[in-house]
């Protein structure tokens, strides 16, 4: 029997925006105790993102003075720490704020930091129960899962719920403790098994996405966090603030975009665009042009499959879908999704064209607790390395591993929550898995992070941003697509790709921090985001500020992986990209010529061979 | 001249046959411009956000070719 302690209820002085509370859990040892950032941190940080960041760089440099080399540190170990986080508009009237953030010292994924942000309502409830965020280190002895109730925290004995799904987990602990509308952030099979691709679910279909940070939550026997509570955060200038919601939320309904396309159509209304464009990467990004995209596309979602949108907590956005799939081999009543990016991977990387296979291969995703990015992406470099004769029929064990196939893709996809068959290389990602038959270069990931649905032959910005990106290929950290394929930027050029790319990544460090949704840029700029932080926080904030302080984040999140053995070097793309033309479309004949925009980038970040300098370093305030 | 014309999202209200798989096939006259089919389909020039001409954007001023495969879209964003 585990030794289950409780924390001593303690209220601090509550600050505006900020509960003004953090919880630290320690597994090893199963102690709780709560602790607090100054005003002068959470002025150069803000909160998700940035705080986490703050916290992440000190422990790293703790464990450095314990001797510990963090390019060898396993990032399974009890030494790896997970936190939970929230900003000061979190949990407040401003819109789209019941979001959070999530960061590990090391991904086991990539061996890069791991990090990732999620919608639900789970990141507001946590304000709600009076903490701003939670640091988790240590292991336990046996599964556990952490309960927060209005300032009292607790740990408890897991083992009934140790091997449920995201939805029975959910299920069960709301139904045990009677709070029907808590947040649960929980792990799955995935998380369980220690699968590299795990992710941690909450809301039942919320996902931190990508990095692996479930298998990280998995390997401290931490089962799941349930939150709930009446606390609110206190707000600066109440009158100033109310109004500038009004205005921001008028702002959200009347642009094209929040308004009416993400509403109506989810994120999977980017399909059909991608595709006209011809940077749609379909089988493992051979092509930018899915023949048949249409019938995986949101149009397709929205008249055949869609039961109603789903907001998150907040949201006046909608973007969230409930689903179903009326009939067929998939036919399933109810789940949710799924997004753009599942999509992508799912169907289009994999080039099926059934759109019902996509969904139940997402269903497993979510219940199962895996990043449907990389596990389609995998799935497909799987398929491309049976097309070039690298996977034999002995390590197939009779699935059918072909271009289009659905059976094929939905079936891996369970298999790699339990780590059967080649499920088990599923599960490792495609770095590992192509490595290990013999084919390294059909690994289409960066920094071992596979790529998200853009071919940056199509729209050269976003390279520049995959190749430098702190956690590895990823989109979200610098949407560069916003201004090269939805906006008016010409998308071939390299030109002025480097000045965009810097300012998409240092405003995303900083909605990140805020924390609310990253769709909200599509309407509002800086000065909004100073209009919310300000008026919550009492602070007198511009632009200006904001924008250094997201350039703060992303250069003490670089100097991290800096720490964890990423250079230069490493800023780069699979050499599909840098070399073979794109072969058909719009986009045809098009190389990514990523060395001229990424030495103009570091010229412009203050970087030598991806590294902050010294002067970079003190002009920030990250000097220690 | 024939041209291919495949409209989007919230504009296949007015088109609901018409997608990738099926584009409007229509026969239009030489120096017609993206503008004055965008009217001619009974949209407005502000709810068409974004003009590909077999794929590359263009503005509304631009002059169709024949043959030309025309994507319309109104303002759509996700991620």
């Amino acid at each position: 029997m585990l030794d289950i302690k409780t924390h001593k209820d303690k209220v601090l002085t509550m600050e505006n925006g900020y509960m003004n509370r953090w919880l630290k859990v320690n597994l090893t040892s199963m102690e709780l105790s709560d602790f607090t950032f100054s005003e002068e941190v959470l002025r150069k940080f803000i909160g998700g993102k940035g705080i986490a960041v703050h916290f992440l760089w000190k422990y790293a440099k703790k464990l450095e003075e314990k001797g510990i080399n963090l390019k060898e540190f396993d990032s399974l170990s009890p030494d790896n720490i997970l936190i939970f986080a929230t900003g000061p508009v979190t949990a407040t009237k401003s819109p789209n704020s019941g979001r959070h953030h999530v960061m590990a010292l090391k991904s086991p994924l990539t061996g890069s930091i791991g990090s990732g942000n999620t919608g639900g309502r789970w990141g507001a409830k946590l304000k709600f129960a009076g903490y701003d965020g939670i640091v988790v280190a240590g292991k336990a002895e046996e599964p556990v899962y952490l309960t927060i109730f209005d300032g009292k925290a607790e740990l408890h004995n897991a083992s009934k719920i140790w091997g449920k799904n995201s939805i029975d987990t959910t299920k069960w602990l709301r139904e045990q403790y009677g709070k029907s509308r808590a947040g649960v952030s929980c792990i799955g099979a995935a998380g369980e098994n220690l699968v590299p691709v795990a992710v941690i679910m909450n809301e039942e279909h919320r996902a931190v996405g990508r990095t692996g940070l479930g298998a990280v939550m998995g390997s401290k026997n931490l089962k799941a966090i349930m939150v709930e509570g009446d606390q609110k955060p206190n707000i600066a200038k109440p009158e100033e603030f109310d109004a500038k919601v009004k205005e921001h939320v008028e702002k959200l309904k009347e642009n094209g975009v929040t308004g009416e396309g993400l509403p109506t159509y989810g994120t999977a209304v980017l399909v059909n665009i991608i595709n006209q464009n011809g940077l749609f990467p379909t089988k493992n990004w051979q092509t930018g042009v899915h023949e048949e995209a249409e019938k995986i596309s949101g149009e397709t979602l929205t008249d055949d499959y869609l039961i109603s949108k789903h907001p998150c907590w907040g949201c006046v956005v909608a973007c969230g879908r409930k689903s179903k799939v009326e009939s067929g081999p998939y036919k399933m009543s109810y789940t949710e999704g799924p997004e753009y990016e599942a999509i992508w991977a799912l169907g289009g990387s994999t080039a099926i064209n059934d759109m019902g296979a996509v969904i139940r291969a997402n269903h497993y995703c979510d219940i199962y607790g895996m990043d449907p990015i990389t596990v389609g992406s995998t799935i497909a470099a799987a398929m491309e390395l049976k097309e070039k004769g690298k996977i034999t029929e002995e390590d197939l064990q009779g699935i059918e591993l072909d271009f289009g196939n659905s059976d094929a893709v939905v079936e891996l996809a369970w298999m790699t929550a339990f780590r059967q068959g080649l499920g088990y290389w599923i599960g490792e990602g495609s770095k590992k898995m192509c490595d290990y038959f013999g084919a390294p270069e059909l690994s289409m990931a960066v920094k071992g992070l596979e790529m998200p649905a853009y071919d940056p032959r199509g729209a050269k910005g976003i390279g520049l941003n995959y190749a430098t990106a702190n956690r590895g290929g990823c989109h979200v950290t610098g949407y560069t697509i916003a201004a090269e394929i939805l906006g008016d930027v010409d998308r071939f050029t390299t030109d002025g790709k480097a000045e965009l790319t810097k300012i998409f990544q240092d405003f995303t460090s900083l909605v990140n921090s805020t924390v609310n949704c990253l769709f909200l840029t599509f309407a509002l700029g800086l000065d909004e985001y100073a209009e919310m932080i300000g008026p919550v926080t009492g602070w007198d904030v511009d632009s200006d500020e904001l924008l250094t302080i997201g350039e703060r984040i992303t250069n003490l999140e670089r100097m991290i992986i800096n720490k964890l053995g990423f250079t230069g070097k490493d800023d780069t793309l699979p050499k599909r990209l840098l070399e073979e033309k794109m072969p058909e479309g719009p986009s045809v004949g098009q190389t990514v010529n990523l060395e001229a925009m990424k030495q103009e980038f570091y010229e412009l970040r203050g970087w030598i061979d991806g590294k902050p300098t010294i002067e970079k370093i003190r002009e920030l305030g990250l000097e220690e | 001249m024939k041209v291919y014309v495949k409209v989007f999202a919230s504009l296949r209200k007015k088109y609901p046959e018409v997608n990738d798989l099926k584009p409007l096939v229509l026969d239009i006259e030489e120096g017609t411009t993206f503008e004055e089919l965008i009217l001619k389909l009974e949209f407005s020039l502000d709810e068409i956000k974004i003009i590909l001409q077999n794929g590359i954007k263009v503005s509304p001023e631009h002059t169709i070719e024949e043959e030309d495969t025309i994507s319309l879209f109104p303002a759509i964003g996700g991620g």
